[in-house]
């Protein structure tokens, strides 16, 4: 053609300055941001494991431990004469309503109620997983976890992955104060504020999960963990959570005394998160109800049971899956919830939070799969640290999971942080290596299990992060 | 004092603390007598030959009054004979309303005043730095002083305290005159006209927009160690706590006589039927900061504690020309201070003897430390008393405390430097 532009090559361009329009458009606007934030959600909720876990060992051991919960709930209310799930009378509904914001002066006698099970319950059901007890002499470590084929990370391949922190970069976890390696900054933590309040300000989750590798300033973090969970709340999140609130009124579930009391052992006698008792109270009992944690863990929790609501006419929605959010809460599940109160005072942006972090992470701890994030691995993957770099420390591994509430509060939000960071709990297991080394002196000196349990139960005086990355830096 | 006082060293050891001392105490069951035990020091009686006594104000008061001591160089005492310019609810009023006026007098910049509109949409005319003691009368002599006040804005709340009475008792709320009148009428304590400290009352606005944590006031206890009034040395404990009230904030009328919403004395709440022990109604002020960080921003978090500095600094600054500069004298004192929904610090009062029981664990923990600290401050480095000590301890006997000013080290910095700095003090507009 004459002009030398065929009608192909402009469309072409017509639809390059097109794309490049929309993208600049979006991006005025923030829309670039928000769908690749969606996108990037998107895709974290997707990669979960579907098929039918491999081990049937591992298959076995969750069914049963799932029955066994099961029967002990029922058990609980026939003993206490009281049914799983039933429609609240009037006069109670208007008396929880008006006690909403107080619920530690709504009076319930709790005292025959018991946690359905503790932790270390669920460990001891680990530890039996399959009665295989390899064969050893007395004096010498049985590796409970060793036989199951399951593929566990290294030392070394942890330290390409936290590979920030075994590099030895500056941690705000570690030494705040340190003069800063950037011009313009005093110190360590007036840089992280700097460059955290840009990364915010952007608001891309990608960057924001690289930026939480190193350690949030506290002032951050509440806005930070909610971009980097895609948590932020809208009219759309308080208009759920008031439903989740209309749920707990009308219907009174066995378990509602469970995570009353759970809320008491755990927040209200604790100097560190006495003052958000309330708000806890809130939170858990809303979390009881809330059917999309259920929906979002399909396949990789059990089978919850159904139920019918007593107290009314039988009809099509007087049965209930209990709890609606499939989750039953175990001694000291309040605890998942507490750090939380030192970022948000609003219920509905705590819950929110809460409910994001344990979709992402915690719920593994409390299933047995094969899940490489799941409990049975990160027991395992314990178990090789402490074999291969702790040989002559040997102990029952009490501590995989470590207690969160005897960690203070500042403590455990900086270990969250590299949770988020790098999206995975190997850092658990990891921290118990690191505190069994660190306490290795008072444990040699002390034989029996209950002393060893003593020695490490008092964890207040505990700096993790240096402690972590210490143990991730090469000797 | 006739027989010089004693020491006792273990000869070999070369730290401070582990020489031989001898205490005395005029309280039983205190963390102050089991530090001094754990150190291996002896008890003797206020007659005996003690390097270190920790009295109750009413015996210090009487050693100096009746002068039949004087002490030795190797011992110190924990008040200081006029503490009471400071504690005092009402002499606090007068010696810090002195102190601006002096202030203004010289036209110092800390004295600059401004204008705002008070809550009922009133201007009035406020000191912009030195605004942190809430409005007080002294009852009886301001009584009409207090009227006039209490006319301009009729639907304030203010708060009647005892000036001979502590741990809240005898306070009451009042927001109506005739409170006030049938108070008077009862107790005919403004008719009479006798004016003895207990017949003293003050009247203070009620700071009724207090910060709230889970629905519930709260006021900070701060200990503050006094080593010196001229010059100013005075050292801020980092480990103070709040106390909470064990039921819900509720401004309306019918609370208002509702101890357990409006009095943060522990010795108040634990006779509430929500009181824990196990918790006792304390949250460590290290977990109140990262709590403000984290829902309110660190910039306004650290305002908030400068502030809180900055108002301890000027209330000793305010009684250092009055108080009698004793040598063998330190002193630890319990401030109170109410924080805003503002973030803004309020200063309640200044206590002498703060309590050194340890109503939970942590608490014991706290002040064992505390006292720990305080002896390795007021000790000099050969851990034997001496009043002739210039008195500045090295960074490490400091521990947990942070110096909040030390005129000597002021001085010798640079006094042009402290002219500029002081001039922008800390205080918000
Ligand atoms: N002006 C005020 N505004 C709000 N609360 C106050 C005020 N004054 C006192 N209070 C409350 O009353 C308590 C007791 O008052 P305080 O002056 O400390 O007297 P006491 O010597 O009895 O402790 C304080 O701890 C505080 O909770
Ligand atoms: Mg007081």
């Amino acid at each position: 053609m004459a002009d030398g532009v065929s009608p192909l090559v402009w469309k072409e361009e017509r639809e390059i300055s097109f794309m490049s329009k929309c993208h600049k458009a979006m991006k005025e606007k923030g829309l670039d941001t928000k769908l690749r934030n969606t996108v990037f959600h998107w895709v974290r909720t997707q990669n979960k494991q579907s098929k039918l876990d491999p081990l049937t060992s591992l298959t076995k051991a969750s069914v049963q431990w799932e029955k066994r919960i099961h029967k002990s709930l029922n058990s609980m209310c026939s003993d206490l004469e009281t049914s799983l799930a039933k429609f609240r009378f009037q006069s109670e509904l208007e008396e929880l309503a008006e006690k909403w914001n107080e619920l530690s002066t709504y009076n319930l006698d709790l005292s025959k109620y018991r946690p359905v099970y503790a932790p270390k319950d669920f460990l001891e059901v680990l530890i039996t997983l399959s009665g295989y007890v390899p064969f050893t002499k007395e004096d010498e470590p049985k590796w409970e976890f060793a036989h199951l084929p399951l593929q566990v990370k290294t030392l070394d391949q942890l330290r390409k992955i936290y590979i920030e922190w075994s590099n030895g970069e500056p941690l705000l976890g570690v030494s705040p104060n340190m003069p800063s390696q950037v011009n313009d900054f005093p110190t360590l933590e007036a840089e992280r504020i700097g460059l955290g309040e840009r990364v915010a300000a952007l608001g891309y989750a990608p960057v924001i999960q690289e930026y939480l590798k190193r350690g949030s300033p506290q002032c951050l973090r509440a806005k930070l963990w909610a971009q980097v969970l895609g948590a932020e709340v809208s009219a759309q999140q308080i208009s759920y959570f008031n439903q989740l609130k209309r749920s707990v009124l009308e219907v009174d579930l066995m378990i509602d005394k469970l995570i009353f009391k759970d809320v008491q052992l755990t927040a209200s006698n604790d100097d560190q998160y006495f003052v958000f008792e309330d708000l806890l109270y809130q939170v858990m009992l809303c979390f009881s109800r809330d059917c999309e944690v259920m929906q979002q863990l399909r396949g990789s929790t059990g089978t919850p049971l159904t139920v019918a609501i007593k107290g009314r006419q039988t009809s099509a929605d007087s049965v209930t899956v209990f709890p609606p959010s499939g989750i039953i809460p175990f001694h000291g599940f309040t605890m998942y919830a507490t750090p939380f109160c030192y970022l948000y005072d609003d219920p509905v942006q705590l819950y929110f939070m809460f409910r994001a972090f344990y979709l992402r992470y915690w719920h593994r701890l409390h299933y047995i799969s094969t899940h490489p994030q799941g409990i049975v691995s990160l027991c395992l993957l314990y178990e090789r640290l402490l074999e291969s770099n702790e040989p002559l420390l040997w102990i029952h591994f009490r501590n995989i999971n470590v207690n969160p509430g005897h960690l203070p509060p500042e403590q455990l939000l900086l270990l969250w942080d590299s949770i988020l960071g790098y999206d995975c709990l190997e850092i658990l297991p990891l921290l118990s290596l690191a505190i069994l080394s660190f306490r290795k002196e008072n444990i040699f000196q002390v034989n029996t299990l209950q002393n060893v349990d003593a020695v490490l139960a008092d964890l207040s005086t505990i700096s993790v992060i240096p402690l972590l990355q210490l143990a991730l830096m090469k000797p | 004092m006739t027989s010089s006082a004693k020491i006792c060293t273990n000869g070999a050891t070369s730290n401070g603390l582990k020489k031989r001392l001898h205490f005395c105490s005029d309280f039983d069951r205190s963390i102050v007598i089991n530090t001094f035990l754990r150190h291996g020091w002896k008890e003797v009686s206020p007659e005996g030959d003690w390097n270190i006594y920790w009295s109750n104000t009413l015996n210090c008061r009487n050693l100096f009054m009746e002068n039949r001591h004087r002490l030795q160089d190797n011992q110190l005492i924990n008040h200081f004979p006029n503490h009471h310019e400071l504690v005092r609810k009402d002499l606090l009023v007068k010696n810090f309303n002195r102190y601006r006026k002096e202030l203004e007098r010289n036209n110092h910049p800390l004295a600059e005043k401004i204008q705002v509109r008070d809550p009922s949409g009133r201007t009035v005319t406020r000191y912009l730095y030195l605004d942190f003691i809430p409005t007080t009368y002294i009852l009886p002599t301001d009584y009409n002083l207090f009227l006039e006040e209490y006319r301009k804005s009729p639907q304030t709340t203010w708060i009647l305290k005892p000036c001979g009475k502590s741990q809240g008792a005898g306070i009451i709320l009042i927001n109506k005159l005739s409170q006030l009148k049938k108070w008077s009428r009862e107790s005919k304590k403004y008719l009479q006209h006798q004016l003895t400290s207990k017949d003293t009352y003050v009247i203070s606005r009620y700071i009724d927009n207090p910060l709230l944590i889970g629905g519930k006031k709260f006021d900070l206890r701060i200990y503050v160690l006094v080593t010196s009034y001229r010059p100013l040395k005075a050292y801020m404990f980092r480990n103070g706590f709040c106390r909470f009230c064990s039921m819900k904030y509720d401004k309306s009328l019918t609370e208002l006589d509702n101890v357990y919403v409006h009095l943060t004395n522990v010795s108040v709440q634990k006779h509430g039927e929500e009181y824990n022990e196990s918790h006792g109604g304390k949250l460590g002020i290290q977990n109140l900061k990262l709590y403000l960080q984290g829902t309110r921003g660190s910039d306004v978090t650290k305002r908030l504690f400068e502030d809180i500095q900055w108002l301890i600094v000027h209330s000793l600054k305010a009684v250092a020309p009055v108080m009698l500069n004793d040598r063998h004298c330190f002193e630890c004192y319990g401030y109170d201070i109410i924080i805003d929904t503002d973030l803004k610090p309020w200063l309640i009062e200044v206590n002498a003897s703060p309590s050194m029981v340890g109503t939970t664990e942590n608490d014991r923990i706290l002040k064992n430390r505390l006292v720990d600290n305080i002896l390795s401050v007021v000790l000099p480095p050969n851990g034997i008393p001496d009043a002739r000590w210039n008195k500045t301890p090295s960074s490490d006997a400091l521990g947990d405390f942070d110096v909040l000013i030390d005129e000597d080290l002021i001085y010798k910095d640079n006094i042009a430097q402290l002219a500029r700095e002081t001039g922008q003090g800390p205080m918000r507009k």
